[in-house]
């Protein structure tokens, strides 16, 4: 037992002290094992809870036919008033030379599994090493950012949420650019909230503004939506604001997600020696 | 054919804990290895429980963004202390073992949550809320387990009685009237 003991506990020593960097061959393999029984359980207990949504829908589908008839006709008039500004919208693009394409490739990936503890809130997506995906790209959906991947196999992927406690990221309050509000934002005891820090009480924030990333993490690229700020405790000019966002991306709803197919830049030489400052602290 | 039934039913408890927080949240408050655990615990056979503790919290830690290791130095743990006490006690009546699992649900959470402060990873949740939770479910869902394990894999609980309690040799009486005589 001692032995048992003694080996879980060496385990975890390395697993905590390379949680960011390097991924265990036991999580690699284990992975590609779960996934021949997570991916059919979730496709078989998707269509049977779709199915009796299906059938909740019918009861409600008479009251909903009236009212979608008129909203199809506010809509017909709108339709003809977005097809004029699709056109000057056009227009003007051609005019400016905006790209229209993304500024990364996305991959995308559909949730098979969850977190099998409940203490935290990884998620498992059925894309993994083959299609390309490579440890800490970043994750999102249509909302905004989700995480990043914490642990590749062949076939699947494990993503860390943003809600995470240690998944710090780089922010700013507003676009990149047009705002100094620098901080870092990472997870709450609450899984729908997170805090940004270090934001300085000197800086002007308002609740509902949209917070980005900077690309400065070395993980995310910047200019991805994060959330936007639902409430702020004034710091003064000593101490910094205490701000809670909403994430945008539904972290708790999302059933697929995009993988950016983004690699952080190398860092420097000499940063990479430096110790883990976080670890020593400790 | 015990041995076997148990493998089955943790290899079972193993894929229903990787797959059902997919299908519906609130079950992933139920820690099914560690009612299997507890069970083969109680057998009184320590060296499968640890080992059922060992195999069952890797499998777990490796799909779950929690410290690789963490459950199955828990749940290693408390096989170990599970069958220590069944040695000692007898709890082969149902009502007994809820108790049993009931402590060991909290113990497990909390050695869990503790080897994660100590290594400086914190979960990020409401610690009260999921101990709450998780030993309310586990209570309840072992309850039911232990029954139907009851029906379908453990031996007669008379052939148990016997292990636990040998009988005595009893030495036969010399009628002493007659020894009078």
């Amino acid at each position: 037992m001692i032995f048992l003991l003694l080996g879980n506990f060496i385990l975890m020593a390395f697993d905590a002290k390379e949680i960011n960097s390097g991924q265990r061959v036991v999580r690699v393999w284990t992975q590609v094992a779960a996934d021949f029984v997570q991916s059919p359980v979730t496709s078989v207990s998707s269509a049977a809870s779709n199915y009796f949504q299906s059938i909740a829908n019918l009861r409600t589908a008479q009251t909903e036919n009236d009212v979608l008839k008129q909203r199809i006709q506010e809509l017909e008039v709108e339709i003809k008033q977005t097809a004029e500004l699709t056109a000057e919208n056009e227009r003007l693009k051609s005019l400016l030379n905006l790209k229209e394409q993304s500024k990364y490739k996305i991959l995308p990936a559909k949730i098979i599994g969850r977190d099998p503890s409940i203490w935290f809130d990884s998620s498992i997506i059925n894309r993994g090493s083959l299609d390309g995906v490579k440890l800490n790209m970043p994750v999102v959906t249509d909302g905004g950012l989700v995480g990043r991947v914490t642990a590749v196999s062949p076939l699947t992927a494990q993503v860390d949420l943003i809600s995470r406690d240690k998944s710090g990221l780089g922010a700013v309050i507003g676009e990149i650019g047009t705002s100094n509000a620098l901080g870092v934002v990472s997870g709450t005891s609450k899984k729908e909230i997170l805090e940004m820090r270090y934001v300085p009480g000197s800086v002007e924030v308002k609740v509902g503004e949209a917070i980005y990333t900077t690309g400065q993490d070395g993980i995310y690229p910047e200019g991805l939506k994060v959330g936007e700020i639902v409430e702020v405790r004034s710091g003064s000019a000593t101490t910094p604001h205490q701000i809670y966002i909403r994430p945008s991306a539904g972290l708790n709803s999302m059933q697929e997600v995009g993988v950016l197919l983004y690699e952080s830049p190398p860092r420097p030489e000499f940063e990479q020696k430096l110790p883990n400052a976080e670890s020593k602290k400790k | 054919m015990e041995q076997v039934k148990l493998t089955i039913a943790l290899v079972i408890a193993i894929l229903l804990q990787w797959t059902l927080r997919n299908v519906a949240e609130p079950l992933a408050f139920i820690d099914f290895p560690l009612i299997i655990i507890v069970y083969a615990a109680l057998q009184r056979n320590a060296i499968r429980a640890i080992i059922f503790g060992t195999i069952a919290g890797i499998a777990v830690d490796a799909l779950s963004g929690g410290l690789l290791g963490a459950n199955g130095f828990s749940k290693t743990l408390i096989a170990y202390a599970v069958s220590e006490v069944a040695r000692r006690v007898y709890l082969d009546n149902l009502l007994l073992r809820i108790p049993v699992i009931a402590g060991a649900c909290l113990l497990d959470d909390l050695i869990y949550y503790g080897t994660h402060r100590l290594l400086g990873q914190e979960p990020s949740a409401q610690v009260l809320e999921i101990i709450a939770y998780t030993l309310i479910g586990t209570t309840i869902a072992g309850t039911v387990v232990y029954l139907m394990m009851e029906r379908f894999v453990a031996e007669s609980p008379m052939r148990r009685k016997r292990d636990m309690f040998p009988q005595r040799r009893q030495t036969r009486r010399r009628n002493p009237i007659r020894l009078s005589k």
